[in-house]
């Protein structure tokens, strides 16, 4: 196994107190509510498993050489709590199920033709097609079917849960505000930017030159 | 279409920014150097932030030199790499086919200046196809679907997005690591859906007066040319899902001496740069900027 420090992003001489931050940031980073529907989800909980296994290492390790005990791993993650694993098929809506145990095998396509062909959109219809485009990037219809399965039945924390995690605001490492793209207030960083404007000969911030010479 | 991405700068050491330059002008010299010098002018902060993305963690190495920009102070260069490479070929064929775009979207006098250009870079982009021929081939395939989408009004955002993020995404291929291929690509698709949009977004006036196709005016059923309030709030909320995407992606990669500058990418500029253009207070970097910056920094500290 590879130095439990060095994943962690820290020194082995940070503190236990430094050695938790790191580990929470970390943890933070890869939870799975920001990995939710993403197809990229399975390289996110190899990493969740990386961190754990880090952090709980560098305890033991720590605990044997004082005699103070202290805290332990958090357990973020483990287990199947990344959205894509987590489709079971324990819900009997007939054909709906074989939608689910496609989305699980990760076999989209699949899953949006059986979708296709099925005329009762009911709640749950809207919320795997959301998943489905949720998995393809289709970010905006994603939503709107979510928006959907939610309003349809507001009582199913499922589907709660997808809304929530896809409109979620994400991790941001420490020094970031969390802004969005409506609330953002501050232009200097886009000012400043401008700032390094070179090369081009006739163009200010090397944008695309040739409207800029002809404007 | 491109030249919207920048870093944000109160986020960066001094030392980030020489590295940000040195990419900068590496990528132009490796224009210039492999296309010749009209082949230069393609270069934009999109480009700079492909090489960047394809780099390897470590320092790069730098050369000092001059060159026509920069005729008395002598820059610091980043040496040749693979990932500069790479990024100077995708560049000149994505830079050939807006190009392409541009002369077909206008009318004969106003496409005059892009066919000049576009001679000017024949020889240039028929040198880069050679070298990224499935690349090529693919640009071709996913604009011929985006015209055809256009054509049929497409009223979905992701739908009409989704040529140009397969187009963007497709870049990846020429990551050699698996595992870094599926983030890249990743990556690079939202990059085009974000661009697209933000695109889309920027235009909207322009595109209502020339009744060209925008896919905002389809997707909120808009008859004027403003975005109102409410579908400016929407494309803000479908953009950062996009943002959301990119950063939760960039967060599997290990970027070494880059971190600092695409951390301030993924987690503040672009959300300010969506905001800006949906604002309209977004401005490519007109003429002669830095000195009105530097003005502006003078009267600050007096």
């Amino acid at each position: 196994m590879n130095d439990p420090y060095q994943i962690l992003n820290i020194p082995p001489t940070a503190t236990d107190e430094e050695v938790k931050r790191a580990y929470r940031d970390l943890a933070r980073k890869y939870h799975p509510d920001n990995y939710h529907d993403n197809p990229l989800a399975d390289l996110a909980q190899e990493k969740m498993k990386e961190i754990n296994e880090a952090y709980d290492q560098i305890q033991k390790q720590r605990k044997a050489s004082s005699a103070a005990s202290q805290s332990h791993s958090y357990g973020y993650g483990s287990g199947n709590s990344y959205g894509n694993s987590a489709y079971g098929g324990a819900y009997g809506a007939g054909s709906l199920d074989q939608v689910r145990m496609a989305i699980n095998r990760g076999d989209i396509s699949l899953a949006e033709r059986l979708l296709s062909g099925v005329s009762d959109h009911n709640a749950e219809w809207n919320f795997l097609m959301g998943v489905v485009c949720s998995r393809r990037g289709w970010m905006d219809e994603a939503k709107r079917y979510m928006e959907t399965a939610v309003q349809m039945d507001p009582n199913n924390p499922e589907y709660q849960n997808a809304l929530s995690a896809l409109t979620g605001a994400g991790y941001r490492p420490n020094g970031f505000r969390s802004v969005h793209t409506a609330n953002f207030d501050d232009s200097a960083c886009l000012r400043c930017c401008a700032a390094w404007s070179c090369c081009t000969l006739f163009s200010g911030g090397g944008c695309y030159f040739l409207p800029c010479i002809y404007y | 279409m491109f030249g919207y991405i920048r870093p944000s700068k109160p986020h960066l050491s001094e030392q980030d920014e020489a590295r940000f330059q040195s990419v900068y002008c590496g990528l132009c010299h490796e224009l210039g150097r492999k296309y010749g010098f009209a082949a230069r002018f393609v270069l934009n902060f999109d480009f700079t932030f492909l090489a960047i993305l394809l780099s390897d963690a470590q320092e790069p190495e730098c050369e000092s030199c001059r060159c026509a920009a920069h005729p008395c102070k002598a820059q610091c260069v980043m040496a040749h790499t693979v990932a500069l490479k790479t990024a100077a070929d995708h560049s000149l064929v994505l830079a050939w086919w807006q190009l392409r775009d541009h002369i077909e979207d206008h009318g004969f006098f106003k496409a005059i200046p892009y066919r000049l250009a576009a001679l000017l870079l024949r020889g240039a982009y028929r040198k880069a196809r050679t070298f990224v021929p499935e690349f090529d081939a693919s640009v071709q395939r996913h604009l011929n679907d985006l015209h055809q989408r256009e054509r049929e009004h497409c009223a979905s955002l992701d739908q009409a997005a989704e040529p140009f993020a397969a187009l963007m995404a497709d870049i990846a291929d020429c990551v050699d690591d698996e595992m870094r291929r599926r983030v890249m690509k990743e990556i690079f698709y939202h990059l085009g859906r974000w661009i697209y949009l933000v695109d889309a977004a920027d235009d909207f006036e322009k595109d209502a007066h020339s009744n060209c196709y925008n896919p905002l005016r389809y997707r909120y059923e808009l008859d004027g040319d403003k975005l109102d309030e409410q579908s400016r709030e929407a494309v803000a909320a479908s953009l950062d899902l996009s943002v959301h995407r990119m950063a939760s992606a960039y967060a599997l990669l290990s970027c070494g001496v880059w971190t600092s500058i695409l951390d301030s990418i993924f987690y503040e500029s672009l959300y300010g740069i969506g905001n800006a253009v949906l604002k309209g207070t977004y401005h490519k970097p007109p003429r002669r900027i830095h000195f009105r910056i530097k003005a502006e920094k003078n009267e600050e500290t007096v």
